[in-house]
């Protein structure tokens, strides 16, 4: 069986959420954000087809810290994509705040996704050409609110203890000092979830300290969930959750902190 | 908050494209040239050849384009027209000025005796046909001549001079050569028109009225096109009576001769902005493998396919307009040059001239948003976490 990477009752969670999931786990729709059924996902490759995803559960409540990890190939960027709402499952369903994910359509997903998801990488991605604060407000230059969209990039930006660099392009900034640019750019959409793909991958430990805690301090007080997929164990030791994936499939949450141990 | 920065805040597809554009400046400068090559060849051509078109329209214009000459046909018995015919014509025609002409070669005889060959016309009135340059032709013209411009300038003949003149010496009339001498009351001004004589008498100095050629001068050409095929119609039933002679058939042939040639140097130029357009496609696709990760940044943080497609097809466009802004600057100075060598004028362009010139534009833009369709495709059909991971 599966597990939820859900809370079990058992553990650590707000006792609102605790409530609410115990009595109706499947449509607690007003507080998961993202739930998953057996989901699978399936690529064609030449004449096979490979099952990236072999039937898994999971859902994301606010300000979780859920760590995925698993070998290469394990599954882990398909996961990603699914809570990204960059792809949808060949069976089975996730759902969005209630919503099958599979009735939106390509646009509602990327309306949806802006709303709602905020995405770090482990290059960062900031755009060169572009300041700190540029970059931060990237997202919602399309909004055409430039005022507001100022004011929130300069607020985030402080928040993440960047309030001397605003002006600053990328390449006079430390890689850490990147990382916070990327993290306040994924927050100028107040999203539910952030989604960081090895956010500490290309940063020293010390430095990764301090992003985690950022992310701490973030769930607090913006009330956002983390979900990070990651190689280092130290990442998964913060997490309050962490799911192994192999090979598709998510095994035992103990085991998969063994395992995750193990990789280092 | 600047009031700049909010008014670029309402276009940010197109401050992201100029953005975009600005940071690989050789790449665009290239891609941004071969467009400007494509517009100044098509321009430059198309301006160029519509100012030697309207030249050469001009010139045949001055040579009596407007006119038809209408002679004596094969089948009409006699080989001149008279009174009658002259009637017919007049009536063919309509409101135009019909001048009837008597052509033939006389003799002038100079001082020392010694005889030269020249053209004379008689007419009614040269003025219906001809400016007086100098002197002054009398209310009553009678036994007085006026004389071309040119033959005035080669002979040195001024108002005042007096002329002999006798018809040609041939084996026949040999015997009724009469001398005459005439004063010269008028000198021409300088015309290009076609069938002009050296010499011009009143048609009451001709032994008979039997006149050699009509000439029916109208408005423009397609009014000449016009009376020409009335009197072909009238006239030339079954049987050539009359040689219906007009310009306008050369003018079409012209237009189409040069439309032809234009045309062809222009389908020439396109082609330049073809591949224009595939060195746009090409920096395109490089620009959009060069950023793929970037466009993943975009997809996933909420810009839609649509978004990343306009984005793309605002930058190609601007590489289209930004060469086509240099481009049709150059082409209309060339077309300026040509302008003032085929029009006597760098600013004369014509209606034609100033399409090929906005044409090139639209050409050029165009040419380089279509480049930018399929690399914008491309790029806003990426898996943003395919492009994000590597």
């Amino acid at each position: 069986m599966a597990p939820d990477i859900s809370a079990p009752a058992e553990t650590d969670q707000p006792g609102a959420d605790r409530e609410e999931d115990r009595q109706s786990p499947r449509d607690a729709g007003n507080d998961v954000i993202i739930r998953g059924e057996s989901v699978v996902k399936e690529y064609q490759t030449g004449a096979q087809t490979v099952q990236a995803l072999k039937g898994i559960d999971f859902s994301i409540q606010p300000s979780d810290f859920v760590a995925i990890v698993g070998p290469s190939g394990s599954g882990k960027s398909t996961l990603l994509n699914l809570l990204g709402l960059l792809d949808v499952p060949t069976r089975g369903t996730v759902r969005l705040r209630g919503t099958d994910v599979s009735t939106f359509s390509d646009g509602d997903r990327t309306t949806k996704r802006k709303h709602t998801i905020g995405f770090v990488f482990q290059s960062f991605y900031l755009i060169p050409t572009l300041t700190a604060l540029e970059n931060v407000e990237m997202p919602r230059m399309l909004d055409r609110t430039p005022k507001k969209t100022r004011e929130r990039a300069k607020q985030l930006l402080r928040r993440v203890g960047l309030g001397d660099r605003l002006d600053h392009y990328p390449d006079e900034l430390s890689g850490g000092q990147k990382q916070r640019v990327a993290i306040a750019r994924s927050l100028i959409n107040d999203p539910a979830i952030l989604l960081a793909d090895e956010p500490t991958g290309n940063l020293d430990r010390e430095t990764g300290d301090d992003i985690l805690e950022l992310f701490d301090e973030l769930r607090a007080e913006e009330n956002v969930a983390v979900v990070t997929v990651t190689h280092d164990a130290y990442v998964a030791e913060e997490a309050d959750r962490v799911v192994n994936l192999v090979d598709g499939e998510i095994t035992d949450a103990d085991e998969a902190e063994s395992n995750g141990v193990v990789e280092q | 908050m600047s009031w700049l920065y909010r008014i670029v805040g309402l276009f940010p597809r197109l401050v992201i494209a100029r953005r975009n554009i600005s940071r690989a400046k050789a790449r665009s400068i290239l891609a941004a040239a071969s467009i400007l090559i494509g517009v100044v060849a098509i321009g430059a051509i198309g301006a160029g050849g519509a100012a030697f078109k309207q030249s050469q329209l001009q010139n045949i214009q001055d040579q009596g384009a407007t006119n038809v000459f209408v002679s004596p046909g094969l089948d009409m018995e006699q080989s001149h027209f008279d009174r009658e015919d002259l009637k017919a014509i007049d009536e063919t025609v309509g409101p135009a000025g019909v001048v009837a002409t008597k052509s033939k070669d006389m003799e002038i005889v100079k001082q020392n005796d010694s005889r030269e060959r020249v053209s004379v016309t008689y007419l009614d009135d040269p003025r219906a046909m001809y400016e007086i340059g100098r002197g002054e032709l009398p209310d009553n013209w009678r036994r007085s001549i006026v004389v071309s411009h040119d033959y005035a300038i080669d002979r040195g003949i001024a108002p005042g001079d007096r002329i002999t003149l006798a018809p040609e010496q041939d084996a026949e009339s040999e015997a009724a050569a009469a001398e005459r001498t005439y004063r010269v009351v008028a000198v021409l001004q300088e015309t290009q028109s076609f069938g002009s004589s050296s010499i011009y008498l009143p048609i009451e100095e001709a032994e008979n009225r039997h006149y050699s050629q009509v000439r029916i001068m109208t408005r423009s050409t397609d009014r000449a096109e016009a009376v020409a095929d009335a009197l072909r119609d009238r006239f030339n039933d079954r049987k050539d009576k009359v040689l219906v002679f007009e310009l306008t058939s050369l003018v079409r042939l012209l237009k189409q001769v040069v439309n032809g040639i234009n045309t062809f140097l222009v389908g020439l130029g396109s082609i330049s902005l073809l591949v224009a357009g595939v060195s746009i496609t090409n920096t395109m696709l490089m620009a959009v493998i060069k950023r793929r990760e970037e466009i993943g940044v975009l997809r996933a943080v909420g810009y839609g396919k649509g978004d990343i497609v306009r984005i793309l097809l605002i930058e190609s466009a601007l590489l289209g307009i930004l060469g086509s802004a240099v481009g049709v600057v150059i082409a209309a100075v060339v077309a300026a040059v040509a302008n003032s060598v085929f029009l006597g004028n760098p600013f004369a362009f014509t209606p034609s001239a100033f399409m090929y010139l906005v044409g090139a534009v639209a050409f050029g833009v165009f040419t380089s948003l279509l480049a930018g369709v399929y690399p914008a495709w491309r790029a806003a059909n990426e898996r943003p976490i395919e492009a994000l991971r590597g």
